[in-house]
C-alpha cells in the first residue's frame, strides 16, 4: 500500500483573487479508493482540472508514477495513464454509448490517417478489438445494452455509467470520479457503490469525489477534505467523520448547499 | 405522421440500403452511378438549360460545386470548424494548373498532384498558427486568408494579375475519350469519378478513428482533449484533407475554363459553397450532393435566377432553414438497436 500513484505537492491554483487551491499536498497511493471530501466551491473539481491539464497550476508540483506532468497536453495527460468523469454529464450526446467509449481507446492506436483509408491490416485489426473491448467495458458497467443508442438519449444514471465506461477506455491506472452519484436516489447510490469497488478491485487506482457521506465511509479507503482551497484532513474514514476541523468546516456553510 | 415520412428521404434511403444484402447494394450503387453517367444525354429533356450549354453546365458549377461542397463538408461539417476562405484552395489548385500548364510541358493528370500538394501544404500552414482558434476567430481568419490568396493573385506579375492566364491547356484524351469544349461529356465523367472517390474517402475515414475523433471534436472538444484525442492534429488533418479536394477542383476547372483570373476566386464562392453544405444538410454526404446540385443548377435552368442568383440563393435558404434548419437530408445519427439489445431490453 505504500507505492504511490499520484503526488500533488503544494499544489496552488488561484483564478484572479481567487486561491482556489492554497499549497494542497496529497498521496494517492496505488489500488486505493481515495475520496476527496469538502463543501461547495472548496476546490475539489479544481484539483482534477489543474491535474488534468484543463488549467495550469499557479505554484505546486504533480507527479504522476513518479514523474511530473506539469505543464503537459491535456491529450498526453490522457494518454499518460489518467482519465476523468466530469461534474455536469459530459458525453459526445451524437454518438452512441459503444462509439463514445472507441473514441477513449483510440488513444492507444497506432495506426494513423493512410491505414484507415486503405483500410490496411493493422487499422482493422485494432477497429475490432477495440470493439470488442468497448462492449466489455460497457458490459462491466452493466450498461451493455445500450451499446448502439445515443449518448444524449440514455437515462441520466445510465449516462453516468456510460462517462466511466468511457474514461476506463483509456486503459488508466488512475480514474477520476467527479462526484459520480450526484442525483442519484438512495438504492442508485448503493448500486454504484457496489461499481466503484467493483472498479477498485479490476486493479484501477480510483480518486473519487463525492458528496454524500454514507457512500464515501462506505466504500473509501482513505478521506481527504479540501476546505476553501486548503487541505484541512487527510485519514481514514472513522477518523476524518469525528475530526472537529471537518465537522465545523461542513456546519459553516448553510445547512444544504449542495 | 405520414407527412413527416414522406419527408425524410434520408431514413427511406438509409433503410432501403441498410435492408439490402451486398448484391442489392451493388446493384443500387452501381445503377446509380449508370443514371448520372448518362446524364448530359438529357439535354434535350426538361432538364435543358436556356442560356448555357447544359453539359457545360453539369461540369460547372454542378460538378465542381459538388465536389468543393464535399471537401468543404469535411472541414465544416465533419469536424464543426467554420472555414469562410475555402476558395483558397480553389484558387491554389486552379493557378498552379494555369502555371505549370502555361510554364511547362506537364499536361493536367500530371499537374493534378502539384494541386493536390500545394493546397494541402497552404492548409496546413494555415492550419498550424490558427486552428488553436476556435468558432468565430477561426472564421474570421479563413476569411482573411482567402482574401489574401486572391489579393495575391491579383496584384503579383507572375499571376499575371488582374489580367488572369490565358491558353490553359486541357487534359490530354483518355483513350478514346476525347476532351471537348462543345461537348464535356468527358469532362462530366472525370468530375463524376473524383466525387466518387471524395466520397468513398469520407465514408471510410468516418466510420474509423480519424472520423470519431472529428466527431468528438465537434460535439466538444474539451473533453475530447481530455480523453486523449490530439485534436490539433486531427483538426489539421481534416482541414488538409478538405484543402486537398478543394485544389483537386481548382486544377480540374482551369484545365475546363482555359483562362482564368482572380475575380473567379471571391469571397462569394467561399459563401456559396458554404450555403451548398448547410442548406443540403451540414455533416451529412448526400444531403451535400443534393444541396450543392441543386444550387449549383438551378440559377441555369430557371432564368430569372440567374439574374438575381444571390438575392434568390438568400431568399431560399432563408425558407428553407425556417423549415428544415438541419438541410434538406439532415445529418441525424438514426439509432440501431441491435437484436442483442432488443432481446435484453
Ligand atoms: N475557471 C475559474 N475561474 C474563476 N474561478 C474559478 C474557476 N474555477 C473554479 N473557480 C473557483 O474556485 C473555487 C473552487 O471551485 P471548484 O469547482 O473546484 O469547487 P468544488 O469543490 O468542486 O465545488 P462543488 O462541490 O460545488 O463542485 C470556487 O470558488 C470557484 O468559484
Ligand atoms: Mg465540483
Amino acid at each position: 500500500m505504500s507505492d504511490k500513484i499520484l503526488e500533488l505537492k503544494n499544489l496552488t491554483m488561484r483564478f484572479g483573487g481567487v486561491t482556489a487551491l492554497d499549497a494542497v499536498d496529497l498521496d494517492v497511493f496505488k489500488g486505493e479508493i481515495c475520496a476527496l471530501i469538502g463543501p461547495n466551491g472548496a476546490g475539489k473539481t479544481t484539483v482534477f482540472n489543474v491535474i488534468t491539464g484543463v488549467y495550469q497550476a499557479t505554484a505546486g508540483e504533480i507527479i504522476f508514477e513518479g514523474k511530473s506532468i506539469l505543464g503537459m497536453k491535456r491529450h498526453i495527460i490522457a494518454k499518460t495513464g489518467m482519465a476523468r468523469t466530469f461534474q455536469n454529464v459530459r458525453l459526445w450526446g451524437e454518438m452512441t454509448a459503444l462509439e463514445n467509449v472507441i473514441t477513449a481507446t483510440d488513444v492507444h492506436k497506432r495506426s494513423g490517417l493512410s491505414g484507415a483509408l486503405l483500410g490496411l491490416p493493422r487499422s482493422r485489426r485494432e477497429e475490432k478489438r477495440d470493439r470488442i473491448r468497448a462492449q466489455e467495458l460497457l458490459d462491466f458497467m452493466g450498461i451493455g445494452h445500450r451499446a448502439d443508442q445515443l449518448g444524449k438519449n440514455l437515462p441520466y444514471g445510465d449516462q453516468r455509467r456510460l462517462e466511466i465506461a468511457r474514461a476506463m477506455g483509456t486503459e488508466p491506472r488512475l480514474l477520476l470520479l467527479d462526484e459520480p452519484a450526484a442525483g442519484f436516489n438512495p438504492a442508485e447510490k448503493v448500486e454504484l457503490a457496489a461499481l466503484i469497488k467493483k472498479i477498485r478491485d479490476a486493479g484501477y487506482t480510483v480518486l473519487l469525489i463525492e458528496h454524500d457521506m454514507s457512500l464515501i465511509m462506505g466504500i473509501s479507503d482513505r478521506v481527504a477534505v479540501l476546505d476553501f482551497g486548503i487541505k484541512i484532513a487527510d485519514d481514514l474514514p472513522s477518523n476524518v467523520q469525528k475530526n472537529p476541523k471537518v465537522i465545523e468546516a461542513y456546519l459553516g456553510v448553510p445547512a444544504d448547499a449542495s | 405522421m405520414k407527412l413527416r415520412n414522406y419527408w425524410n428521404l434520408r431514413d427511406a434511403g438509409a433503410q432501403l440500403w441498410e435492408g439490402s444484402n451486398r448484391k442489392g447494394r451493388v446493384t443500387i450503387a452501381l445503377s446509380a452511378i449508370v443514371l448520372v453517367a448518362l446524364l448530359p444525354f438529357a439535354g434535350a429533356s426538361f432538364l435543358a438549360t436556356p442560356i448555357a450549354a447544359y453539359d457545360a453546365v453539369l461540369v460547372y458549377p454542378v460538378g465542381v460545386f459538388v465536389l468543393m461542397a464535399l471537401g468543404l463538408n469535411i472541414v465544416v461539417g465533419k469536424s464543426g470548424m467554420l472555414d469562410l476562405g475555402y476558395v483558397a484552395f480553389f484558387a491554389i489548385g486552379a493557378y498552379t494548373m494555369a502555371l505549370m500548364g502555361t510554364l511547362t510541358s506537364l499536361n493536367t493528370w500530371q499537374i493534378m498532384p502539384f494541386g493536390i500538394a500545394f493546397a494541402m501544404v497552404a492548409g496546413v500552414l494555415l492550419g498550424l498558427p490558427t486552428l488553436r482558434l476556435r468558432g468565430d476567430y477561426l472564421a474570421i481568419v479563413t476569411l482573411g486568408f482567402g482574401e489574401i490568396v486572391r489579393l495575391i493573385a491579383l496584384n503579383s506579375s507572375w499571376t499575371k494579375g488582374p489580367n488572369g492566364i490565358a491558353n490553359i491547356p486541357m487534359p490530354p484524351d483518355i483513350g478514346p475519350l476525347e476532351f471537348k469544349l462543345d461537348d464535356q461529356k468527358v469532362f462530366f465523367w472525370v468530375v463524376v469519378v473524383m466525387i466518387l472517390l471524395t466520397i468513398w474517402m469520407i465514408r471510410r475515414l468516418s466510420i474509423r478513428r480519424p472520423g470519431r475523433a472529428w466527431e468528438a471534436i465537434r460535439q466538444d472538444e474539451d473533453v475530447a482533449e481530455l480523453l486523449g484525442v490530439h485534436t490539433l492534429k486531427y483538426k489539421i488533418w481534416s482541414f488538409s484533407l478538405g484543402a486537398a479536394v478543394g485544389g483537386a477542383a481548382g486544377v480540374l476547372y482551369a484545365s475546363k475554363n482555359l483562362f482564368i483570373a482572380p475575380e473567379m476566386f471571391t469571397l462569394n464562392v467561399s459563401i456559396l459553397i458554404l450555403a451548398c453544405v448547410v442548406f443540403g444538410g451540414i455533416g451529412n454526404i448526400w444531403g451535400v450532393v443534393v444541396g450543392a446540385t441543386i444550387l449549383g443548377y438551378l440559377p441555369d435552368r430557371i432564368r430569372f435566377i440567374s439574374d438575381a442568383r444571390l438575392l434568390v440563393f438568400g431568399i431560399v435558404l432563408v425558407v428553407v432553414m425556417n423549415f428544415r434548419p438541419d438541410g434538406l437530408l439532415p445529418r441525424k445519427k438514426r439509432e440501431k438497436i441491435g437484436e442483442r439489445a432488443q432481446a435484453r431490453l
